[in-house]
């Protein structure tokens, strides 16, 4: 008899086929990455050494470096493999400095924006060309529509997976998915058993406290001072960026290429201390719980980060694009690249004094500290800073997700050896498959910073680089090229679509509101089945008591 | 046998196996093989009677050390004493794969934590299951308090035990459970 195939048969409704198809599309698709057995074995080895917590920062690493990836050969596709055809060619010296600075030698390279041609390439007499033009301003455009796509869907899909409809049953559900089977080294077992007796412990007998007004008042004032001082040292750090920059960008021409490194060098050494400003103010203000600390010290540091990305950008359009320079594009192309390179030093250098001194301090010198955890949340925000920069360069410097592939690769295996050789595993519980929702949510927010392009859409492009000189705006080259087609008759089907409907500002809106109406009815029909959900739920109730109810009487009776 | 079908490497299957899933299969049975290769053979053609004992199979690295250990051999053991043959070892680590659908995993995790078979998870389950997960280091109050007020959340028809509908009810909808209820092979 086999004891596993009685019993009930699990019923089945649709919405579990369609998270399985789902799932079964992106396991397919993970499988085929999961071949290459290096990933597998180190996050195998990683999960069993320091749980889901851990790994999910692994595999959010792994999921941006095969993003980068697919950007760059799109990007190398498209762009730089035609560009090789038309090359001229480089008679700058190369030193070897300029892999610092991005400057000199790498200004005539295909690295940026100013090299490209704006001639249409044709290698065969009357034979196909290709136009320099569109297929820069496509190929961008059309990578920031896929990286929209793609962040929807997989946010989409994350956070179907995690999305927990208000249950009665959070103790309950904590303690039969609390185990995390992945760890398998006896020292992390131990410690996690250890952890959840303690957890355990504080959920018997804790309860939430209740504070007097007084106390209440004080607290709260506490939490309005942290959060403007921070507010305020966000604000500082940008201003001091800002006027920065804007010092550095006179004093360039005469001195030497280091000063150009003092800019990336400031805005990383900020990115880098004021975090532990903002982790001392969390400690201040003792928050209920830890959940709470985490989050609020993640937003600030996110406000910082992106209010200094958010500085830069401004000064990069405003100021860099206005000034008397030959070609504006390149010069913040190697802002950027710069910019990308230090905060990859400065990853390098975080995890040796973050992780290893401080574990010599904790084994050696100060013993009751012991070695230290892995910072989830710190690292995280570094991989998603480090995006952010790669997609605002993406038009300035078309080959920069190549650079951050191999960055992002050598910090994969610098924090793995950091990982195993200085921390222990986390003692605090983290609700692991809502992280990669945050984390995606994360990376959201500041691709909105991708409008930095299209503002870049409105500026006058530079008028001796570049595939786009000449023109009075990067999109005058569509239209161009819409009024070449009109004169086709087989193509004014395109032209028909450029002028009604993407054109139009009427389609948008009909478009908008069809969503929104979508949107609503899909509200109203959740609406409704919570309703059935709760009177079903009430009905289970009632008819399990009054069986009891009539057992009573039977049995009374008898 | 619907959900038997639909385990990623279950020998029962009618539709042909995938070739990202015969990976894994191939990958465990050189795992399975590795356990005790005088007594596995590699040609698996004439179905032979190959049981290997709960202690070589405990003493996998990624079971080793899991509190539930013994549980799980027991329950995907054909017998119910642990000992297990190529298919129950492959349906094993299919369960627990991450291509395992949700209800499945659902279904065997109940089947794990309901340790006298009674198919239900009654109060004395659950105080075995909290003394696993924190090494008997609860004060017996402590754990029957735990108990009560799972029962008390998670029992929908007020039965005072747990049965597999609660349990599905309770888990399926859980954020963690597909991401901890999976051993990576």
């Amino acid at each position: 008899k086999k004891s596993r195939h009685h019993g009930a048969q699990p019923s089945c409704c649709t919405q579990c086929l369609q998270g399985a198809s789902f799932r079964r599309f992106g396991n397919t698709l993970s499988e085929y990455f999961d071949q290459l057995r290096i990933w597998h074995k180190t996050l195998k080895i990683i999960g069993a050494e320091f749980g889901t917590s851990v790994l999910s920062y692994f595999v959010f690493l792994k999921w941006l470096l095969n993003f980068n990836i697919f950007s760059f050969l799109i990007n190398f596709g498209f762009i730089t493999i035609p560009q090789f055809l038309a090359a001229e060619p480089n008679n700058l010296s190369f030193t070897g400095l300029e892999l610092f600075t991005g400057a000199g030698y790498f200004q005539q390279t295909v690295l940026y924006y100013g090299f490209y041609t704006n001639a249409t390439i044709s290698k065969i007499e009357n034979g196909p060309s290709y136009n320099m033009q569109l297929a820069y301003i496509f190929t961008v455009g059309i990578y920031f529509v896929i990286c929209f796509l793609i962040l929807l869907f997989s946010m989409m899909i994350f956070f179907f997976r995690s999305f927990v409809p208000k249950t009665f049953s959070v103790n309950a559900s904590n303690l039969f998915c609390i185990w995390d089977f992945n760890i398998t080294n006896e020292r992390a077992v131990k410690l996690k058993q250890k952890n959840l007796h303690t957890q355990i412990k504080v959920q018997t007998t804790g309860e939430v406290l209740n504070y007097s007004i007084t106390e209440r008042l004080r607290r709260t004032a506490i939490h309005l001072i942290a959060w403007l001082a921070s507010l305020g040292t966000a604000v500082a750090a940008c201003t001091g960026v800002y006027f920065l920059s804007v010092n550095n960008l006179k004093v360039r021409p005469e001195s030497g290429q280091a000063a150009m490194l003092v800019l990336p060098v400031i805005v990383s050494l900020l990115n880098t201390l004021i975090p532990f400003f903002f982790s001392w103010l969390g400690h201040l203000e003792k928050f209920q719980t830890p959940g709470q600390h985490i989050y609020v010290t993640i937003i600030r540091n996110t406000i910082l980060k992106m209010s200094i990305v958010g500085i830069l950008c401004y000064y990069w359009l405003n100021v860099v694009a206005t000034s008397e320079s030959q070609c504006w594009e390149t010069l913040v192309g190697q802002d950027i690249y710069r910019l990308v390179l230090v905060d990859f030093i400065f990853c390098l250098l975080g995890s040796f004094f973050g992780e290893f001194l401080r574990r010599i301090i904790g084994t050696t010198v100060c013993i009751r500290l012991g070695p230290p955890e892995f910072d989830i949340g710190r690292n995280v925000l570094d991989l998603i800073y480090a995006q952010t920069l790669t997609w605002i360069g993406i038009l300035f410097s078309p080959l920069l997700p190549g650079i951050q592939t191999i960055a992002f690769f050598i910090v994969f295996f610098v924090k793995k050896v950091s990982l195993m050789r200085n921390c222990q595993p986390p003692r605090k519980v983290w609700r692991t498959t809502q992280m990669m929702t945050s984390f995606i949510l994360l990376l959201f927010c500041p691709s909105f910073l991708g409008v930095v392009c299209f503002f870049t859409l409105r500026l006058k492009p530079s008028e001796e680089c570049g595939p786009f000189r000449g023109l009075s705006l990067m999109y005058a080259a569509v239209d161009e090229w819409i009024q070449i087609l009109d004169s086709y008759t087989a193509y004014r089907w395109v032209v028909w679509i450029y002028h009604n409907l993407i054109k139009s500002v009427l389609f948008f809106f009909a478009l908008s509101t069809f969503v929104l109406i979508l949107t609503y009815l899909y509200w109203q029909i959740i609406q409704g089945r919570k309703t059935m959900i709760k009177s079903l739920r009430s009905q289970i109730t009632n008819v399990s008591l009054a069986f009891s109810c009539i057992f009573c009487i039977i049995w009374l009776f008898c | 046998m619907r959900w038997k079908s639909k385990t990623p490497c279950s020998q029962k299957s009618k539709e042909p196996v995938q070739p990202t899933n015969l990976s894994l299969c191939l990958r465990l049975f050189y795992r399975y093989r590795d356990l005790a290769p005088q007594l596995v053979p590699l040609d698996y053609s004439d179905k032979p009677a190959v049981t290997l004992p709960y202690q070589l199979i405990g003493s996998m690295p990624e079971l080793k050390d899991n509190p539930f250990r013994q549980r799980i051999a027991e329950v995907f053991s054909e017998h119910g004493d642990g000992n297990m043959t190529l298919d129950d070892f492959l349906d094993m680590f299919s369960v627990l794969s991450e291509m395992a659908p949700r209800d499945l995993k659902a279904y065997y995790a109940f089947k794990i934590y309901d340790f006298n078979n009674d198919d239900y998870i009654c109060k004395s389950d659950l105080e075995k299951t909290v003394n696993k997960l924190t090494r008997n280091e609860l004060t017996p109050e402590e754990v029957s308090l735990v108990c009560e007020k799972v029962i008390y959340e998670a029992d929908v028809d007020n039965d005072g035990k747990l049965s597999l509908a609660d349990f599905q009810h309770m888990i399926v909808r859980a954020p963690d459970f597909l991401s901890t209820f999976h051993i990576r092979i």
